[in-house]
């Protein structure tokens, strides 16, 4: 009798399993008895768990989004031209990667990084916020610093430092950012009135990183590159106080955002053949934005999310990449990872493992 | 604000019709020049360095002569223009068909190049005091190179 109960309970509890075997990854971490090796230690991500996991399958998909060329595609529509049957025309076509980040990475080191990325064209698409914008332009006047997350506001704001975050900006910088940008404003109004230019946000940005002309600017890579930067929400920041002061100098600056989505857009529709691929470090209105414009084509082909939003309170910031598959802006066939991790640990990681790592290897075998 | 904006109309070349003043300086009820017009300041609130940029005080002012509300943001380092106002008495000895008015000026001549002010009130008041043949005294105030009538004073019947 107590053999059958026990029988009964011991198959309970140890419930005959399915094998995994073969069917899933094991899960096997780093050993650092191989030494300290950073490729090996970035590639046992993947195998490790949880969000290094997702960051490994995030490496995958980005190189997937490198590697692939139109030349991948075996089935041919037979209404595309004779130049985009063309073989080494196929070989030629690339994914074209929309990048999109929110400010607080670019006042953190991660500006650093998107730098690296427009300096050697690595992206197409920038989509930001004012913040995005400017912290890089005062960056390149003076300095951000670090601080705490934990130091007093009333004391910060006598002293005349502003927090975000753990890092510190004296006001004193936008200052010097307002002195550097109200001529150039007073130059664009000029050049309005004078030359009929009708200016957009990503045309300003142009300007402005022309205009700043400093190798650790991004924008000023984005205006080199000739990598259109667009802001939707140019007046949400220092950059529109900047605005709003100059209209009483001297009123008349127009900056029309029609012109803009047409262009934002534009560059997912017309991006056929090519297939899109979004990386969006954090939530707001670059993600939203990009995926919004990717919709157009019905949908992204690939997508790497890096945020910590979370999608029980329903937002934008917080879906996973399937809630935009409901809204056709990524497709059902589309490789989508989410990380859930600060950008600033998980970015610099992707990037290493990605296009740093291609890039070097491009530069290896041509030397 | 910048100095190209201004004309100085005036052909005379004795006083200056602006001076300087510091933004930061300038208070409620004080004169300011707000896009050329010579203004009187109703409303002055300053922001505090910050993410904007540079203090700045923002200025709420009527156009002494217009009484339109004109308003501006100017850095509270930077100079404005405060117009010299100036207000003198005249006494009224008569007005024309064509609405201008003779007044008697200190040294016993006339000046008549002034009109009527545009007010309804103080233009109803002037041409039914002067109509009872009361004594009336106007106060004209001058700015930047433009008179008008602006008060009236009454200083007792015939």
């Amino acid at each position: 009798m107590e053999d059958r109960v026990f029988s009964s309970v011991h198959s309970t509890v140890f419930k005959e399993s399915e094998s995994l075997e073969g069917k899933c990854d094991k899960i096997q971490g780093y050993d650092f008895n191989q030494g300290v090796n950073y490729p090996k230690l970035m590639r046992s991500m993947l195998t490790t768990g949880f969000q290094a996991s997702n960051l490994g399958e995030a490496i995958d998909v980005v190189n997937q989004m490198l590697d692939w060329r139109l030349a991948d595609e075996t089935i041919v529509s037979e209404d595309c031209s004779a130049e985009e049957k063309d073989p080494s025309y196929r070989e030629s076509v690339k994914c074209k990667i929309f990048l999109g980040f929110t400010s607080n990475l670019v006042s953190s080191g991660v500006r650093d990084t998107i730098r690296y990325l427009v300096q050697h064209h690595m992206v197409d698409v920038i989509v930001t916020t004012t913040g995005g914008v400017e912290e890089d332009l005062i960056k390149c006047l003076a300095p951000t610093f670090k601080g705490d997350f934990s130091l007093p506001g009333a004391y910060l704001r006598s002293k005349g430092l502003n927090r975000i975050g753990n890092l510190l900006v004296p006001n004193d910088n936008y200052c010097k950012f307002e002195d550097w940008i109200i001529p150039i404003f007073d130059e664009m109004l000029k050049e309005q009135k004078e030359e009929n230019v009708l200016w957009t946000p990503s045309k300003l940005l142009a300007r402005l990183g022309k205009e700043i002309n400093n190798e650790s600017s991004y924008l000023y890579w984005a205006y080199k590159m000739n990598i259109p930067v667009f802001c939707p929400g140019l007046t949400d920041g220092s950059l529109g106080d900047m605005l709003y002061f100059h209209s009483f100098r001297t009123s008349g600056l127009i900056i029309d955002v029609v012109q803009d989505i047409r262009a934002m857009n534009g560059e997912a529709v017309h991006a056929t053949p090519r297939k899109t691929g979004m990386i969006i470090l954090g939530g707001g209105l670059p993600k939203h934005h990009i995926c919004n414009a990717n919709m157009m084509r019905n949908g992204a082909d690939y997508a790497v999310f890096i945020n910590t939003g979370q999608e029980f309170d329903g937002s934008d910031s917080g879906a996973r990449p399937d809630e935009a598959v409901s809204w056709g802006k990524i497709r059902g066939s589309a490789k989508t990872v989410k990380v859930y991790c600060d950008a600033t640990i998980a970015f610099p990681l992707l990037v290493a493992e990605t296009f740093a790592t291609k890039r070097d290897q491009t530069c290896e075998s041509k030397t | 604000m910048s100095d190209e904006e201004h004309h100085f109309e005036s052909s005379d070349a004795g006083a200056s019709k602006t001076y300087p003043q510091q933004a930061g300086t300038i208070r409620k009820n004080g004169y300011i020049v707000i896009k050329g017009r010579p203004c009187k300041v109703v409303e002055v609130s300053t922001s505090k360095t910050g993410k904007h940029g540079h203090a700045k005080c923002h200025f709420v002012a009527i156009d002494i002569f217009t009484s339109k509300k004109l308003e501006d943001i100017v850095p509270s380092s930077h100079n404005c223009d405060v117009p010299h106002v100036n207000r003198t008495d005249y006494q009224l000895i008569d007005i024309s068909e064509d609405g201008y008015v003779s007044l008697l000026t200190d040294n016993g001549s006339t000046k008549d190049d002034l009109k009527l002010p545009t007010d309804d009130t103080l233009l109803q008041q002037i041409k039914s005091g002067f109509d009872d043949g009361k004594d009336l005294v106007v106060s004209v105030m001058s700015a930047m190179g433009e008179e008008q009538i602006n008060a009236l004073k009454d200083i007792g019947p015939k």
